[in-house]
């Protein structure tokens, strides 16, 4: 257990994270629309004022400033809606906020591996200030504009002081200059402590002239309810340049809410302004809005989930696995043999069909959907489509379906890399390209992923060009990795873009074309125990595979014996298995065995002789041949007896027999069967360089 | 699962082999084990249990020593064969000692355990002379005038 500083940090970098996918996510939307809705706006506001709150709370400045400015930005922006940005300013503004998220994604990193932050924020900074200043500027006009349209509206404020009948009075140091700036502050700070309250004058921070008002009559807010004006009366108190400070109460009268308008600020507000400047929309309308539908929304969100780690799940997994083998020894006990326990046997079915229920939901608690990986290539093809101005679609399939977290997170990487492979050597390289080829000037890239009993099929499909087989396979042969003499299939051709060093792209690119590409793609898969396919037609595009199966930890196995020993052969590699007469099997001049399967011959591997065991069958016929596939390797393996199909719990072995390097042997495991005996899990694609090497 | 005969019942007759110490004359508890008729010393803090007539899985591809893995409640634990270990003929041996190391265990297989014994620390010696396989960590004389050699698990777990 980590100390509290620890677990406060675990917090704060989950919720940061968890806030900055959600900010990603926003953007994205918004910036396809062009616009931000009001939702978003608010939803950003409140983004950046937590990450700003709970930054300073952990002494993180530098994020805590920049998150402070962009939220200044959007309070901007939320009090003038997006109509106070200009068309031409909105990419500017989304550039921007990308960046800022770059940047506390990287300090966060940061973070997390104990590095220390950046201390020069001050582009980011000087970028934000701009688009402040930018936006401002631009506001001026729309602003003249708003009060002119609307002279009715000065009257707007009077019901909305009914409502907010509770002043504070504010006077600020006599020529402190900058007077709505300083009121503006001193909104900040009473945010903190109330958000459903009205200044007077409104929209000082971007009007100067409201600064010669606020000199003379002071600077006013009105608030809804007594209370919340009290507690906001510790934030006037130590706001900055305040002189001094008087709460006042608007009498409201008798027939408030019937009440004709005029009367009530002229009462109520002597020093209510005769600001031309007022914009036309009320200000409850604006004020109340973020908060109400902000904060629920979270709370729903939060209420019915809690964050675990991931080690205690891997506890509860490994404990659920000890008590599935227990149980199966506990009722197949051979004590037990030949005696009739009507009772016993039903309370062990009871237990089986709880042990079942046990384990299925201990498993279900590690999956979690696909799709904060999948919105993350969002923002990758964003990003390259702008860089390389090639203009693509991203659509997402089967977001919702779940995998163990393990996996997820291993698959993170290889997708972004296939995707990126996409957008650079995928899609043509100009729009009148693709439209010279019949296709859509916009590129696209489908990301889907379903599940197919025990795996995850995620595939990774682009419209661009395809694959040239010809240039792969003279790239391959100029770098040794084909024989030039030879013919090859479609499969095996893609089959060298996998392999180390394989890069077709002549140049080196920001994004790929580094030659450490398909084939750590391919790495990587395999390390959660899944296998890379592609397939690809000229002209037409590509289609990359990922199978990956559902969980590491429980795995569906055929149980085969050879003389004493046991082993698991996973039930996916299997094609089929066969009892052959000696006839069947042909010989090559090594002394090499085959058997014709579905019109092709695939070489004999006999375990017994792989992985030289004493006992066990050595005619062919007394034995069974099970023709096995994985990935693009298929061949088949003799061995004495199938047993049976069995789920089965994967337990790693132990580091000293690892340390002997049996993996590439083929054996990545074992697994305890229900006697206690141990069987011996195989890994199919290993097994087969095994026997390759061994003959 | 087979049956765990465990002997760790013998501890208590076990006579101490040097008298108890002052405090200076520190002594660690070690347990005998015989192997091709010679003492090893196991650090009895390391021994988890003994068990014996455990059937060992065997493992393909593996060093001759190496005689497998045994399923102890659950744990896979990896069982070496000290006989063969240090280059001596196989036996028909079923004893197996678990002894841990950190958080690593390993079984050895041994002829049979004799005893736990006292043994002054300063009365353990270095070896004389350079062995091979580097597993002895030293040696010393027993009241009964036989010889202890006293086996390092974490050599044996970490080669």
């Amino acid at each position: 257990m980590g100390s509290g500083n620890d677990s406060i940090l675990d917090m704060y970098l989950y919720e940061t994270n968890t806030l900055l996918e959600q900010l990603d996510g926003i953007l994205l939307a918004a910036e396809q629309a062009d616009t931000f809705s009001q939702d978003s706006v608010n939803e950003i506001f409140r983004i950046m004022h937590t990450v700003k709150g709970s930054s300073a709370m952990m002494e993180f400045t530098s994020l805590m400033t920049v998150a402070h400015r962009i939220e200044d930005l959007f309070f901007i922006i939320r009090e003038k809606t997006m109509e106070a940005v200009p068309e031409a300013l909105r990419p500017e503004l989304f550039d921007m906020l990308f960046q800022a998220v770059d940047f506390f994604r990287g300090e966060i990193e940061k973070v997390e591996n104990g590095e220390a932050l950046s201390e020069s924020i001050d582009s980011i900074l000087d970028k934000i200030n701009s688009l402040v200043n930018k936006i401002q500027n631009g506001n001026a006009a729309p602003a003249v504009e708003n009060s002119a349209a609307a002279p009715a509206a000065a009257e707007a404020p009077a019901p909305a002081n009914q409502d907010y009948p509770f002043g504070i009075h504010v006077f600020f140091d006599e020529g402190s200059g900058m007077e709505n700036l300083r009121a503006f502050m001193l909104i900040t700070a009473v945010k903190d402590y109330s958000t459903d309250f009205i200044t007077v004058p409104e929209n000082t921070e971007n009007d100067p002239s409201s600064s010669e008002v606020i000199a003379e009559n002071g600077f006013f807010l009105w608030f809804r309810e007594a209370g919340e004006r009290d507690s906001a009366i510790p934030a006037v108190q130590s706001a900055g340049s305040v002189s001094s400070y008087e709460p006042v109460d608007a009498r409201v009268e008798a027939s408030a809410p019937a009440a004709p308008a005029p009367e009530v600020p002229a009462a109520s507000a002597p020093a209510q302004p005769e600001s031309p400047q007022e914009p036309a929309h009320p200000a409850p309308e604006v004020k109340a809005a973020p908060a109400a539908p902000a904060a629920g929304g979270q709370q729903h969100a939060k209420e019915s989930l809690i964050s675990v780690n991931l080690s205690k799940l891997d506890q509860l997994m490994a404990v659920v696995s000890e008590i599935v083998i227990t149980e199966s020894m506990v009722t197949a006990s051979p004590d037990l043999k030949g005696l009739r326990l009507d009772n016993f046997t039903k309370s062990a079915r009871e237990l089986r069909k709880l042990t079942d229920d046990l384990q299925d939901v201990s498993m279900s608690l590690r999956m979690v959907p696909v799709s904060s990986t999948f919105q993350k290539m969002n923002r990758i093809v964003r990003d390259m489509s702008k860089k390389l101005g090639k203009k693509a679609r991203l659509t997402l399939i089967g977001e919702d379906t779940e995998v163990d977290k393990t996996i997820v997170d291993g698959i993170s990487d290889p997708i972004m890399h296939i995707v990126r492979n996409s957008m650079d050597h995928g899609l043509e390289e100009t729009e009148a390209e693709r439209v010279a080829a019949g296709k859509d000037p916009v590129g696209e890239i489908i990301l889907s992923a379903r599940h197919t009993g025990s795996e995850v099929i995620i595939e990774i499909i682009d419209d661009g060009k395809g694959a040239d087989c010809q240039a792969i396979l003279n790239k391959a042969i100029r770098q040794g990795l084909a024989d030039p003499d030879r013919d090859y299939s479609q499969k095996e051709i893609l089959g060298f873009m996998m392999m180390p060093g394989f890069s077709t792209n002549t140049q080196v690119t920001e994004f790929s074309g580094r030659g450490v590409g398909m084939d750590v793609v391919k790495k990587n898969v395999a390390d959660v125990g899944g296998t890379v396919s592609i397939s690809s037609e000229w002209g037409k595009g590509m289609t990359t595979t990922l199978k990956i199966p559902l969980t590491m930890a429980i795995m569906d196995g055929m149980e085969v014996s050879v003389g004493e020993s046991l082993f698991t052969i996973p039930i996916n590699n299997i094609r089929t298995s066969a009892r052959v007469a000696a006839g069947d099997v042909i010989h090559d001049p090594a002394r090499g065995e085959m058997m014709k399967f579905q019109g092709n011959f695939y070489p004999i591997i006999r375990a017994k002789d792989l992985f030289g065991l004493e006992d066990g069958h050595d005619n062919i016929e007394d034995g069974i041949v099970i023709w096995l596939e994985a990935g693009e390797r298929s061949y088949c393996l003799f061995v004495d007896d199938l047993l049976g199909q069995q789920q089965i719990v994967v337990k790693p072995l132990p580091a000293y027999v690892n340390s002997f390097d049996i993996k590439s042997c083929g054996i990545t495991g074992c697994s305890i069967m229900g006697d206690g005996s141990i069987s011996i899990i195989l890994d199919i694609a290993n097994l087969y360089s095994a026997g390759q090497s061994m003959f | 699962m087979p049956d765990e005969n465990v002997l760790f019942a013998r501890e208590s007759d076990a006579v101490p082999a040097v008298e108890e110490g002052t405090a200076e004359n520190q002594t660690s508890k070690y347990l005998i084990c015989i192997s091709d008729g010679l003492l090893y010393g196991i650090d009895a803090e390391h021994v988890e249990t003994i068990i014996t007539d455990h059937t060992i899985t065997r493992l393909p591809r593996v060093p001759h020593y190496v005689r497998g893995i045994i399923n102890l409640r659950g744990q896979i634990i990896p069982v070496i064969d000290i006989r063969l270990r240090l280059g001596k003929p196989q036996a028909d041996e079923n004893c197996i000692m678990v002894v841990n190391e950190g958080s690593e265990s390993m079984g050895i297989l041994v002829d049979g355990v004799d005893k736990m014994v006292d043994v002054l620390q300063r009365s353990i010696l270095p070896m004389p002379t350079q062995n091979p396989q580097k597993l002895i960590s030293g040696m010393c004389s027993l009241p009964d005038g036989k010889t202890l050699l006293i086996l390092d698990c974490s050599l044996l777990l970490h080669e």
